[in-house]
């Protein structure tokens, strides 16, 4: 990220809370109140605390899918698929193997998890390679069919027999401890943030993370030096879809202990956004996602103690993710006549 | 029990249920006509199904609702406009974001406007009228196919059409087309190209608009939170399926909405809907697999060397 | 015969490099006039300046007796220029006959495009050029020279009556080039002005009236075609300077390093395929490919290297085929290559210059234990090959996109000379460097075949294949016309082959 990209989300931030703040007052309340009602609502006591770590994790992990997937230039919007299968696929091992250690059970649970991510994720991954098809068009589509086999899944085979939609419960030895009670926080925050480290490590101190930076910034440079551009893209994006499978794994492993029919709605999306804002900088992707994740959770607790509707928060949200998504809003950068003719004469 | 699920009614309820999705689709034609692709056709819609049903709600009027979801929809794409087209904006982003916008405020405005939360119905809520041929009412079967069509149930066809003839038969048409076709060849033309491309997306927004009213007031009569549950999106597959022809367009929209509707059969009886649901989506996929294969076979054949005469087909 | 158009003192600088310096050019009305220069002589610069693509920074421009300090796009055609680009401007998705209408369209009621009008106009250019087109086909279905017709068309069709065509057989079949002469000599018939941007002698010769000859940057002469012979045209873009100091020794020329026997190699454009091609190149020798760009030698390079398929034929390399092995196999074997376009290819621009340098070394053991780097090793790798090739700035953490022209290329090539490979593919080792880079580059090269390794050379600058290279093999349209030793070659006899012409 540039210096001028920090400045554009501190304005962004800071241009929709006044708007927002604009509103409060408008619907008759102190908009000091609010704000203060919703700091407290994200930071203040275990719970409130908790559920904003709650939230924080899938973002994190979601956001980080859909960087890593950026940076090797592949735009997957279908970290929400793969995030819905990897769900499934760790809830069936946290529901069929009912006689194993924790130590074991855990790791396999996660794991699954991440291979049913990465393996949906090759889907598109392969279609790009080897028939150019659009990867935003597949995965877009993909994560419908996602959601139709997993919701297929949970109301017939694998149904909990609840008559709600849902699968049967993972058995304890499946199930991420929790932190802060009684939020639903959980040991998946350590793992997600391994992850953030891990990710980070990858790109920029192996071979690994040099080869998939390389196919992201130019694939023909890639192939001459030696690396198969095509096998680095469908490694790079299995390994988006494992991260996305993983976030789907920890919420049924740490917050819903089954697998519920639909129970992302969009986590994969907000990731999107997040990554965008922080322009695929890892590390702005952990900030974004956590600053995200205090405002829903403030928000209700603001809701509670001031009446103001939670949804005006998520609105205030859309609104500073739409200004932080646009360059160069808050300063005026203007290419001259001339400037294009040199890139034309230099490429 | 198989003859319940395909009988004739399938027909006129395929119709009901894919008309949302084809105005979703033809919103998103337009735009992808020019290379942009409208993602926030979604919220842009349910923005306007809101503003219908309280326009219609307070003043009585289902054509000032209507207007007034044109209206809406208009100044949401003029957002996604400046979004995109003047500050750079990936028009992915902006499209989900105007998703998660208007998800949240209609909320908002649901609880703060109507003192209504989750849905919103009251017998007050003027529809967009139905068509009805009083001749056709002897016959049960012809009844049942051609008559009490909703408005823009008849009329998202002849809009398909227009969009045809706008786009492939007019020097407007032309434009747009060249401009997303191939942006540098229409500049040089001396096409203005930010102006073209900020045209369809004011259009989109529209038909847009138009798409929420018809949900709401149209195929149905109340507004519940995030009503239109992908539709969007489904008019957005309907519109890659048809390679952004809005008579292709069309088909794929129906090909959603029979699934939509066998669906909703097969569910009714106890059957799992998920598999039929899937199959458009997969069906698009296999399409522009299958062309871009194609495509990629031809532009080999022409490069290799031993073949000596591909210069003049 | 009144001069339309005329370009004086004409300055034009980019960051770094003057692209024009003093440029001089008329057009007479009716005649059809050449420029010509070899790659980065200013040609094309000068012709966007009159298309009023590029801003001059010094100089006049008249047209039709109005003087210009600089035209925009939109002048130059209103007052009737058009251009035919090299790129052909043109929606492939859409018909020949939308394609020449776009933006200038007849209507009729209902804002209807009106393509009865606009067939008609088009068929007059059609029946009195003989431009013959098929109108309602898609651009992407028909061949490049009907495309280039198609172009043609469509400046007149906006009303042009000065065409100008940017190396515009360049990628025409020699049957295609004598029907756009054809049309050249109809349009001439028709008071029309055509300036012909080219590098191929023989067909300047076979209908131009005047000659232009442009050399870096600057103007070198303006002749009658009557007045000229083809040798003196080839000696006036060549420029008679002295070579660049490298003292070539006659080689002492080791057993057969690579062999290419009978190649057939897939091709962008139908001119640049490569249709069996046999060659040998020795230790201890140069061998330089020389040739108009696009001729196939991007495709050679490439097949040799791994990165296009090998269609037919086999290529042996220290006596084991390497026919469609993978780059990173053939690297591994010896060869080192120095990619034509070090924007595309041979760098990755954002990447710093150490990541850069170690590009093709990083997993050895060396520089990797497992998958972790081992920075500190890749550090001093870097450093001492910044030092060595004399990089400047010599800061190995700056990305390489900061970086001039020459130190750029000075990364490629102290990357791939690091590899002490056994043959080296140098592709136009030299292009947009500057004078002392191209003296230091050319002594590496130089320094290595004393030392043995084989060097294949691919330049378009025939002055740096002569002072580089012991045998020259030229290449025209996908096949080697002529191999001469040094000591036959001359710039005469090479120009001759270059452009499709034999040696008697």
């Amino acid at each position: 990220m540039r210096k001028y990209d920090y400045i554009n989300a501190l304005l962004s931030i800071l241009v929709a809370l006044v708007i927002g703040g604009i509103v409060v007052a408008f619907m008759g309340h102190n908009p000091m109140e609010a704000f203060v009602q919703l700091f407290n609502g994200a930071f203040i006591g275990k719970f409130n605390f908790g559920t904003t770590l709650e939230k924080f994790v899938p973002l994190l992990l979601a956001g980080l899918a859909f960087a890593v997937s950026s940076k090797i230039s592949v735009f997957n919007v279908g970290v929400e698929g793969q995030l819905y299968l990897g769900a499934m696929a760790t809830a069936w091992v946290g529901f069929t193997f009912s006689n194993l250690s924790k130590v074991v059970h855990v790791p396999l649970a996660l794991l699954a998890g991440m291979l049913a991510g990465a393996l949906f994720a090759l889907i598109p991954a392969v279609l790009k390679v080897y028939f150019r098809v659009n990867e935003v068009l597949t995965t877009m589509l993909l994560n419908y069919v996602a959601q139709f086999l997993t919701s297929y899944l949970v109301n017939y085979p694998f149904s909990g027999g609840t008559g709600v939609a849902q699968s049967p419960p993972i058995y304890e030895s499946a199930t991420l401890s929790r932190i802060l009670l009684p939020s639903r926080a959980n040991t998946g925050l350590f793992i997600a943030l391994g992850v953030l480290a891990i990710v980070y490590w990858l790109f920029y101190r192996t071979t690994v993370g040099y080869k998939l930076r390389s196919v992201g910034l130019n694939p023909d440079f890639t192939d001459y030096i030696g690396v198969n551009s095509k096998k680095v893209i469908l490694g790079g994006m299995m390994l988006s879809g494992a991260i996305g499978g993983l976030a789907g794994a920890i919420e049924v492993m740490g917050i819903h202990l089954s697998f519920l029919d639909n129970f992302s709605s969009g986590i994969g999306f907000d990731g999107m956004l997040a990554a965008l804002i922080a322009r695929n900088n890892f590390g702005m992707v952990a900030i974004i996602s956590f600053f995200i994740a205090s405002l829903k959770s403030g928000a209700l607790a603001m809701e509670r103690y001031t009446g103001v509707p939670k949804s005006l928060i998520d609105a205030i949200i859309a609104v500073f993710i739409l200004f932080a998504t646009m360059e160069g809003l808050f300063q005026l950068r203007r290419r001259a006549k001339k400037e294009k003719e040199v890139d034309e004469h230099v490429g | 029990m198989l003859d319940n699920i395909f009988d004739y009614t399938l027909i006129p309820s395929t119709i009901k249920t894919s008309t949302p999705i084809l105005l979703a689709a033809l919103s998103a034609v337009i735009t992808q006509q020019a290379d942009i692709l409208n993602v926030g056709v979604e919220g842009i819609m349910l923005f306007g199904a809101f503003t219908a049903v309280c326009v219609s709600f307070f003043t009585g009027s289902w054509l000032l609702a209507v207007l007034a979801a044109i209206v809406v929809g208009l100044l949401v794409s003029t957002i996604i406009g400046f979004a995109h087209l003047k500050y750079k904006a990936d028009v992915f982003a902006v499209g989900t974001v105007i998703n998660m916008l208007a998800v949240a405020l209609t909320r908002f405005l649901l609880n703060t406007i109507l003192n209504a939360s989750g849905s919103f119905y009251s017998a007050e809520i003027v529809p967009i009228p139905t068509i009805k041929l009083n001749f056709l009412q002897n016959s049960q079967v012809l009844n049942t196919l051609f008559n009490n069509y909703s408005l823009f149930e008849v009329l998202g066809i002849v809009i398909v059409f227009i969009l045809w003839y706008a786009l492939y038969k007019t020097v407007w048409g032309l434009r747009i087309r060249s401009v997303g076709l191939n942006p540098d060849a229409a500049e040089t033309a001396g096409l203005n190209v930010f102006k073209a491309k900020f045209q369809v997306i004011l259009i989109s927004g529209i038909l847009g608009g138009i798409a929420g009213a018809h949900l709401s007031l149209g195929y149905s009569r109340l507004f519940v939170e995030n009503m239109t549950s992908g539709r969007g999106f489904m008019g957005v597959a309907a519109m890659f399926f048809g390679g952004a022809n809005p008579i292709f367009a069309w088909i794929g929209s129906l090909i959603f909405g029979l699934a939509d509707s066998i669906g909703n059969r097969l569910q009714a009886y106890g059957f799992p809907s998920q598999f039929v649901l899937m199959i458009p989506y997969i069906a698009t996929i296999a399409v522009l697999t299958i062309s871009l294969a194609s495509r990629i076979r031809k532009e080999k054949k022409q490069k290799s060397a031993l073949n000596h005469v591909p210069n003049n087909k | 015969m009144d001069r339309i158009v005329e370009m004086k003192n004409i300055i034009k600088e980019f960051p770094g490099v003057k692209a024009v310096d003093g440029g001089q050019f008329d057009l007479k009305e009716g005649e059809i006039h050449a420029l010509i220069g070899e790659n980065g002589a200013g040609k094309s610069t000068m012709m966007k300046i009159l298309y009023g693509l590029y801003t001059p920074d010094g100089g006049t421009i008249t047209v039709k007796g109005q003087e210009y300090g600089g035209l925009t796009t939109k002048q130059a055609i209103d007052l009737g220029i058009g251009m035919v680009h090299q790129e052909f401007m043109l929606v492939e998705e859409m018909t020949v006959l939308e394609n020449i209408i776009l933006g200038f369209e007849p209507k009729k009621s209902g804002n209807r495009i009106d393509f009865k009008k606009a067939v008609e106009k088009i068929e007059y250019y059609i029946e009195n050029y003989g431009l013959d087109i098929q109108l309602n086909k898609k651009v992407r279905d028909i061949s490049v020279g009907e495309a280039q017709r198609v172009e043609i068309i469509k400046t007149l069709y906006r009303g042009a009556d000065i065409l100008i065509l940017d190396e515009p057989t360049a990628v025409l079949t020699p049957q295609e080039t004598e029907k756009l002469f054809e049309i050249f000599n109809n349009l001439r018939e028709d008071n029309r002005s055509i300036i012909f941007i080219s590098h191929k002698l023989n067909e300047i010769m076979e209908i131009c009236d005047r000659i232009t000859v442009m050399r870096h940057g600057k103007h070198v002469g303006t002749v009658n075609k009557e007045d000229t012979t083809i040798p003196e045209i080839a000696k006036m873009m060549v420029g008679r300077e002295v070579f660049l100091n490298i003292r070539r020794k006659k080689p002492e020329v080791g057993e057969v390093l690579l062999s290419v026997k009978d190649v057939y190699v897939p091709g962008e454009r139908e001119l640049s395929k490569i249709k069996g091609i046999s060659f040998e190149l020795h230790r201890g020798e140069v061998l330089g490919i020389a040739g108009v760009d696009g001729n196939g030698q991007s495709e050679i390079v490439e097949a040799i290297t791994g990165l296009r398929e090998v269609e037919k034929g086999d290529i042996i390399f220290k006596g084991k085929s390497i026919k469609n092995l993978s780059p990173a196999q053939i690297r591994k074997l010896g060869i080192s290559h120095i990619p034509e376009d070090r924007n595309r290819r041979g760098l990755n621009r954002p990447f710093t210059i150490r990541e850069n340098l170690i590009a093709d070394k990083f997993e050895d053991k060396e520089f990797s234990d497992w998958i972790v780097l081992n920075e500190k090793k890749i550090r001093e790798f870097a450093e001492d090959l910044v030092e060595k090739f004399d990089i400047r700035p010599a800061n190995i953490d700056l990305s390489a996109q900061n970086l001039s022209g020459g130190n750029a290329q000075k990364i490629v090539v102290a990357r791939e000379i690091a590899n002490e490979g056994d043959l080296l593919i140098a592709s136009q080792p030299t292009r947009g460097v500057d004078i002392g880079s191209i003296e230091s580059i050319r002594r590496v090269l130089n320094d290595l075949k004393k030392k043995g390794v084989g060097i294949l050379l691919i330049s378009a600058d025939l002055e740096e294949i002569l002072s580089l290279s012991d045998r020259i093999a030229v290449m025209y349209e996908g096949r080697i016309t002529g191999v001469l030793d040094n000591e036959q070659a001359t710039e005469e006899n090479l120009g001759l082959l270059m452009t499709g012409g034999r040696i008697e």
